[in-house]
């Protein structure tokens, strides 16, 4: 019970030194975490816009087809990203001997799961005030598309970062992998609108899944009957399991730097 | 109280295995300071390591009764964009100790003036030791351990630490490593030598000095 205790602790100490280094850098700190979605929306608003084609399917708005499309991918990088550094920018506080390496990516998991919230909830609110009020399908759903792209990020995070303490070839692969999933992840299209062999293929990406999901939350028309939860949920306990017994083993490593 | 129980622990060369401690079984008293002497290299920070927690050994037991702290002296443990206060805050978190206390203290005893509001990462070695010294004193545990080879200051900080650790004599011990026999000499009752990774004790530190100069 007090290895528990002491591990909240730790977690809870992490968190607050985790908000004062990704956010109080500088006074704009939290307009940061805003502004790469921001500007990737508004590229795409703009093309679409000059090129005068319709990306988004009927009954839907361009911008709102880009925001639960983008905003989600975004949340899902970033907290891949996050969590792939957090031991290697973390590593002089292992040499506390309650501070585990798990305890780091715990500590930026949380974090960014609630600047993924407080960021979908502005932008929604963001595109409510510029297109007036919406008529949402469900937002449990919303939610829970949020929720699984955030999980994806965290084990994705949690295991390519065990795997970076052997070797840091990780590192480029993830790069590559996180292209692959920006191309793949129907940010720019529905999925329903493939012909169904790109579609087939796409729904093997389970971030593809939930920005489905998370669109048939948001827009009461649209169509996201291929996806499911079970998918990605399935991705998530699987990396996470991964993760998890890497980080175990990597922890022996980490203590002679 | 601190026990260890057949403590091994060996890093890989590329000449094959260094077997730095070999079994090791030692019971550090409370209330007791004790010195380790040792030449570099002959393993004492390791072992240092292994009873704070820090490290694991290959096989063995550490049994640690009350609170242990951190290897004193070493100064990585901070983050460089954060102030010497934020850093206090954080330790005193994970150790669960009153934040407010910890941090007058450490700004107290570190005498490190407007720097203490400033980033680590402009601080001078010196200022860094210090700062790290202050914290390690700043919360209360039963036995200190000491790294002495990285712990720097000049003359009068070192005293005000030798103070630091007299007032605590009472209810905490240290334990210290150093391969210098007049900073033992200055703190401990009982002296042990670490050689060939084995770890000797011995009652008085003038005993400990002539196996350990034999050592030599």
């Amino acid at each position: 019970m007090r290895g528990v205790l002491t591990q909240l602790q730790v977690v809870h100490a992490l968190l607050l030194r985790e908000t004062k280094t990704r956010f109080g850098a500088s006074h704009l700190g939290y307009v940061w975490a805003f502004v790469p979605p921001a500007t990737w929306i508004g590229m795409f608003a703009g093309v679409s816009a000059f090129f005068g084609r319709r990306l988004a399917p009927p009954g839907t708005s361009v911008l709102g087809f880009l925001v639960t499309g983008i905003v989600p991918f975004s949340a899902f990088r970033e907290t891949a990203t996050r969590c792939l550094y957090a031991i290697e920018s973390n590593k002089g506080l292992l040499f506390y001997p309650q501070v585990r390496p798990l305890d780091l990516v715990i500590a930026r998991v949380i974090l960014e799961a609630a600047t993924n919230v407080v960021l979908m909830a502005l932008f929604m609110g963001g595109l409510a005030l510029y297109e007036g009020p919406p008529r949402i399908n469900s937002l449990f759903e919303v939610l829970i598309g949020l929720g699984l792209v955030t999980g994806l990020g965290a084990s994705l995070g949690l295991l390519c970062c065990s795997l970076a303490v052997y070797s840091r070839t990780v590192e480029r692969v993830f790069s590559v992998v996180m292209r692959l999933i920006f191309w793949t992840s129907a940010l720019f299209h529905p999925v329903e609108s493939l012909p169904k062999a790109a579609r087939n293929a796409l729904l093997f990406n389970p971030v593809a899944q939930c920005i489905e999901i998370v669109r048939d939350g948001w827009f009461p028309s649209y169509d996201a009957r291929h996806s499911d939860v079970w998918y990605p949920l399935a991705w998530i306990l699987v990396m996470a399991f991964f993760g998890l017994s890497v980080e175990r083993m990597a922890r022996r490593r980490l203590e002679v730097a | 109280m601190i026990e260890l129980e057949q403590i091994s622990k060996a890093y890989a060369t590329h000449k094959g295995k260094n077997v730095v401690l070999d079994s090791v079984t030692f019971s550090f008293p409370a209330r007791t300071n004790i010195g380790i002497l040792g030449k570099n290299g002959a393993g004492k920070s390791t072992l240092l390591r292994i009873i704070a927690g820090t490290e694991h050994a290959d096989s063995g037991q550490v049994r640690r009764h009350g609170a242990v702290s951190w290897p004193i002296g070493f100064t990585g443990g901070f983050s460089g964009s954060l102030s010497g206060e934020e850093n206090c805050r954080f330790v005193a978190r994970i150790y669960g100790a009153d934040i407010d206390e910890v941090v007058g203290f450490t700004a107290d005893f570190a005498e490190l003036g407007e720097y203490f509001y400033m980033p680590v990462q402009t601080y001078s070695s010196g200022m860094r030791a210090r700062l790290a010294f202050g914290l390690s004193m700043a919360i209360e545990f039963d036995a200190y351990l000491v790294d002495e080879v990285t712990a720097v200051g000049d003359a009068r900080f070192s005293e005000k630490c030798r103070k630091a650790f007299l007032a605590r004599s009472g209810h905490s011990s240290v334990i210290i490593v150093s391969h210098s026999l007049s900073t033992v000499k200055d703190y401990c009752e009982r002296c042990a030598v670490v050689k060939n990774g084995k770890l000797v004790c011995f009652d008085s530190v003038d005993e400990a000095n002539s196996f350990y100069e034999a050592a030599s």
